[in-house]
């Protein structure tokens, strides 16, 4: 009786579940793969004329990751409410006005930063402002309604400006240059 | 054999619609790299209805053409510096280029001055970055002179011009021997560009404290001379002095502020007593204090 229990109905519906699960791995497996923090490797040895301390260093990478994560979000959602924690000054500015064109023209921008190559070029005397060139590996997807218009993946430099501003680093300039 | 016929046909159908589209908007004829601010127009071939996006750091816009007219692209549309993707979608065709916009020429400044407090005659004490931006606040990283002055009333300032790199000028200075507003000023040569900062030059640590000890019969009054840092720059009021006197029955201490250059205090009577003066990380001289001889003492 309890043979036929299991192989009647305990096998067949752990078969099912097995075939179920395998069937969504490959759109689960991209999703947490996506939800990864992109690498940032951070070099401060050409940084001048200050020092960047240990603990600097760990706040730079924290902050300016989570600058991109800021970014993607606004940019995907169109909402300028997701840049404020983490840029500020020209870069909140830019960004903000691009999400604004992007809701009124039913555009969104799919942002999909894999990897960012960080050098410190410039750390201030006092410590307030760093400069930075990023080498990131991104993909970007630009969406019409439901409709990709523009996708790849690609290489881009960015000269970044962060400055200290309560208790975490911002993004005052994020321009991408050739 | 009729069906892989009819898959054919549909492909080569498909290949010419696709081919025709292409050729009807053609390569987007657009400069790989743009100034700021710099209108330019994109030439289009064909006929029909098309949408032409541009997508840039700091805006979107969207809208429809005709093929066969100019797309103009208005300057206000790439005032701000980076890569920006135009689209041109005509059907389910979509072509697209990127093009980078370059800052412009130096229009201003950001000017970070530290500290806004300083003591007087001090190597490198005083601190200046300058970042330069264009009209649109591109940060320009073409070099650019930047000039620094530091100047206090009634003495020549201290000039230095400094090229920036990566859109950064920055610049260390001394502060000057005496106190005062100090004017800190960034600015962009051959333009009205300039940004302005106040560095408070105050004394220095005191230099030479020294003072006498009085026997009133009720106390022993103790006041120092006129109180200056190494320049000769009076220490500010409020700065605080420590009398100390030890004697048979112990210690004996006193905080007393500057007053106008002087620090006074009354201290316990006492037949044998030393007493020492400080400020800061400064020390000063010794009294002794004996019965009936007042006060004798030197410098320490």
């Amino acid at each position: 009786m309890l043979d036929q229990f299991k192989n009647r109905i305990i096998l067949p519906c752990a078969r099912t579940l097995w075939i179920l699960a395998a069937s969504f791995a490959p759109f689960v497996l991209p999703v947490l793969a996506d939800n990864n923090p992109p690498g940032v490797q951070l070099s401060t040895s050409h940084a001048t004329p200050r020092e960047v301390e240990d603990t600097t260093q760990k706040a730079i990478v924290r902050d300016y990751s989570a600058a991109w994560s800021a970014l993607t979000d606004a940019l995907i959602n169109n909402d300028a409410s997701a840049l404020d924690s983490a840029f500020t000054g020209i870069a909140h500015d830019q960004f903000a006005a691009r999400v604004r064109d992007q809701l009124k023209t039913g555009l969104h921008t799919q942002v999909i930063d894999r990897a960012h190559d960080l050098e410190a070029v410039f750390y201030s005397p006092e410590g307030s402002a760093m400069e930075l060139h990023d080498t990131a590996q991104v993909e970007i997807q630009v969406v019409d309604g439901g409709t990709v218009i523009h996708s790849e993946e690609t290489t881009l430099h960015y000269v970044v400006l962060m400055t200290v501003a309560e208790d975490r680093w911002k993004v005052r300039v994020l321009q991408s240059e050739k | 054999m009729r069906n892989i016929c009819y898959i054919l046909l549909t492909l080569a159908v498909c290949w010419f619609a696709a081919y025709v589209a292409h050729a009807q908007t053609g390569g987007l004829k657009i400069p790989d790299q743009v100034s700021a601010g710099e209108g330019f127009t994109i030439p289009t071939s064909g006929s029909g209805d098309a949408t032409f996006y541009l997508v840039g750091p700091g805006g979107a816009s969207k809208r429809s053409i005709h093929l066969g007219d100019e797309i103009k692209v208005a300057p206000e549309e790439t005032r701000t510096a980076g890569r920006y993707i135009a689209v041109l979608r005509l059907g389910r065709e979509n072509n697209s280029k990127t093009f980078f916009v370059t800052p412009g020429k130096p229009a201003a400044l950001n000017f970070l001055a530290r500290p806004s407090r300083v003591p007087a005659a001090k190597q490198d004490a005083i601190s200046g970055v300058a970042f330069v931006f264009d009209d649109y606040k591109n940060l320009v990283m073409a070099p650019a002179p930047v000039n620094f002055s530091l100047s206090l009333e009634q003495s020549a300032p201290t000039m230095r011009t400094v090229p920036t790199k990566d859109g950064i000028a920055w610049t260390q200075m001394n502060s000057s021997r005496s106190q005062g507003a100090a004017q800190f000023v960034a600015s962009l040569p051959a333009t009205d560009v300039s940004v302005r900062r106040v560095v408070q030059q105050v004394a220095a640590d005191a230099c030479d404290l020294h003072m006498r000890a009085q026997n009133t019969g009720k106390a022993i009054v103790v006041e120092t001379d006129p109180i200056r840092d190494c320049s000769g720059n009076a220490v500010p009021d409020g700065t605080i002095v420590t009398f100390t006197e030890i004697d048979n029955h112990g210690r004996s201490t006193v905080d007393a502020r500057v007053k106008r250059d002087i620090a006074r205090a009354e201290l316990p009577l006492s037949d044998n007593a030393t007493i020492s003066a400080a400020t800061g990380v400064v020390l000063g001289n010794e009294v002794h204090i004996g019965i009936g001889i007042g006060a004798t003492g030197g410098e320490r």
